[in-house]
């Protein structure tokens, strides 16, 4: 029972051992003896610096001189091979008055990588630039990020039953008898390519740090429109048609975490307008002839401010590199 | 001496069992073990803890030396200003910003414009009104009879200067990459203010103005001008590719009623919404300006400060 006891005690002993190591205060190590020099083996590389390196043998140069060129005494094992190589006292003091540019800009690790990443994007589209009818409505746009930089997806809005004719454009037609031709938007979709040429990150107050993204986006696709009849609602009703719309624009995605953010986009839709015919014809079988209801079609702008969320998924990623 | 003849009958169990003995010190050495590994793990928790509230980022501020690029100095913003949404003129302003930053975060100072004629520029709609709207009885009181003389454009509402005292609020300060190459500092802001806005209107006609607005003179009459007092407020966002200069771009929102088409759309029917034959300051309908300013800043001292 004894031994039993002295074998417990021991146990603890060793358990504790490392414990009470960790919680003592940092002293220097017990100075260890140099091991011996060790010889390489034949044909065997000679490591520079390595403290177990054999010594060459001092044979002092001819003419005396001892000291290295350049008058260093401590340039290392790079003197020993290569004494041209080997720094010399006035440049060391050169390097070292040299002015450093103590200002570092740095970014550290990207904040949210978006390589492989799906992003998945709904938002409320509002018109910009058009005083006369607003096409607002909701939408969806998701990209896959190929880089951290360039993205590819696709994304739809359905404007039909948000379409409204603004105060604005009655109040002028009923005081210059000029009618304004007007579209209305059933809804539209594109494939787009994003670019995310720069990101940064704020301070609030000094207290937080909040992440964000610029991006570019530009594609191609379709917008299905159709005039408003105004002109002549008796005779004319018109069905939405498909019009080939590019788009390009730009928007500022602020992170939130890493996998969930808030977007502002403007975008800008370019395609080709079929508006209605501003002249009615004096017949009433060419009033109601569908080939006298058309007028001009001109380059149109449609440009949407887009503000919504951004999910993205998977929700996290391992970086390549540590911190 | 009874404790010990209990013991002793114990002690004499234990020599004869060898498996007791063994069962006791299996137990003692798991319960060793046990103690062990407690034992250990509780200071390893300690030892964390202790890196929390010593470690050298333990109570440091979000940012270290940052460049103070605002407070105690004065910033001159020159720029242009453009509105945005317009119905009948679009109008540019040659702007500027005179602002002295009290805090980093707080700025006091005056934005100001003004545009004159030439730079107030035609919508396609005040084109089309121009060479396309009918002139008759039903429009004679809004358009000249005459198409050309005087032209349409010369009623449309103008505005031509404004004047913003407004307080400056930075809360956000920050970095931005371009490309991964190019970096500079940003700051976001809001502003607040009062809008003093020099407007032009459509001379008052018809009813107690003396002239009927169908005659030709209430066309051709200088436009009338008044000061309209508005809210002013919005963001903007200002890079520093140096110390000395930044640039800035700015929303600005200055909502505020005015004639803009010198039409009569008010003043008669139910809630006077119909048009009575008068130009006066019923016209006037409400309308949320907007423009956005882009600048050049220069600050004074050249040199911001730089924070601990």
């Amino acid at each position: 029972m004894k031994h039993a006891r002295c074998w417990l005690l021991l146990v603890v002993a060793f358990w504790l051992l490392p414990t009470v190591a960790f919680a003592q205060p940092g002293k220097k190590p017990p100075t260890k003896p140099p091991a011996p020099p060790t010889a390489p083996a034949p044909g065997g590389d000679i490591e520079i610096d390595d403290p177990n390196a054999p010594k060459q043998p001092e044979t002092p140069p001819p003419g005396g001189d001892t000291s290295p060129p350049g008058g260093d005494s401590g340039g290392g094992g790079i003197c020993e091979i290569d004494p041209t190589a080997c720094p010399k006292t006035g440049d060391i003091k050169k390097l070292a008055d040299r002015p450093v540019k103590a200002d570092v800009y740095a970014v550290q690790q990207i904040y949210a990588l978006r390589r492989g990443r799906f992003e998945i994007n709904p938002y409320w589209s509002q018109s910009f630039n058009d005083q006369f009818v607003s096409h607002p409505g909701p939408g969806l746009a998701v990209n896959y990020y190929l880089t951290n930089v360039l993205a590819v997806g696709i994304n739809g809005t359905f404007y039909k039953p948000f379409n409204g004719d603004s105060d604005f454009n009655f109040e002028n037609r009923r005081a210059t008898r000029l009618a304004v031709p007007l579209n209305e938007y059933f809804g539209g979709y594109a494939v787009n390519f994003t670019y995310v040429p720069m990101y940064g990150k704020f301070s609030g107050f000094s207290q937080f740090i909040f992440h964000y993204d610029g991006y570019l986006v530009g594609g191609v696709g379709g917008l299905f429109t159709r005039p408003i009849a105004v002109i002549d609602p008796d005779n004319r009703k018109f069905d939405f048609e498909h019009r080939i719309a590019f788009n390009v624009g730009f928007g500022l995605r602020i992170f939130l975490n890493r996998w969930f953010s808030v977007i502002g986009e403007l975008r800008d839709y370019i395609y080709i307008e079929q508006l209605e015919a501003i002249s009615v014809a004096p017949t009433q079988q060419g009033q109601q002839d569908k080939n006298t209801w058309f007028g001009e079609k001109p380059l149109t702008n449609n440009v949407q401010a887009q503000v919504g969320i951004s999910i993205f998924l998977p929700f996290s990623w391992e970086y390549r590199l540590p911190k | 001496m009874s404790s010990l003849k209990i013991l002793r009958p114990q002690r004499k169990n234990m020599k004869t069992s060898k498996s007791s003995r063994r069962k006791l010190l299996g137990l003692a050495t798991a319960a060793a073990v046990t103690v062990g590994v407690g034992l250990t793990a509780a200071p390893q928790e300690a030892k964390a803890q202790e890196i929390q509230l010593t470690g050298p980022l333990a109570g440091a501020p979000a940012v270290r030396k940052l460049r103070l690029y605002r407070e105690g100095r004065a910033e001159i913003a020159v720029g242009g200003g453009f509105t945005l949404l317009d119905e009948y003129k679009r109008t540019i302003f040659i702007s500027g910003r005179l602002q002295y930053n009290i805090f980093d975060w707080l700025g006091i100072g005056v934005f100001g414009g003004f545009s004159p004629d030439a730079l107030s520029l035609n919508t396609d709609l005040t084109d089309k009104i121009e060479t396309n709207a009918p002139r008759n009885t039903r429009t004679a009181v809004n358009l000249p009879g005459t198409r050309g003389a005087p032209k349409y454009e010369q009623q449309t509402g103008k505005m031509s200067w404004m004047a913003v005292p407004q307080l400056t609020f930075s809360p956000f300060r920050g970095k931005l990459a371009f490309f991964q190459k190019l970096f500079i500092d940003t700051d976001l802001y809001v502003h607040g203010g009062v809008a003093f806005v020099g407007v032009k209107e459509r001379v008052d006609c018809g009813g107690s103005a003396g002239v009927a607005c169908t005659d030709p003179k209430a066309f051709t009459t200088a436009q009338a001008s008044r000061v309209a007092i508005a809210p002013s407020f919005g963001l903007g966002l200002s890079l520093y590719p140096s110390n000395f200069v930044s640039i800035n771009i700015e929303y600005r929102a200055f909502p505020f009623s005015w004639n803009r088409g010198g039409f009569d759309s008010r003043g008669a029917g139910p809630d006077a919404s119909f048009p009575d034959n008068q130009i006066n300051s019923e016209d006037r309908t409400f309308r949320f300006n907007q423009m956005v300013f882009v600048a050049a800043g220069f600050h004074l001292p050249t040199t911001p400060k730089v924070s601990e």
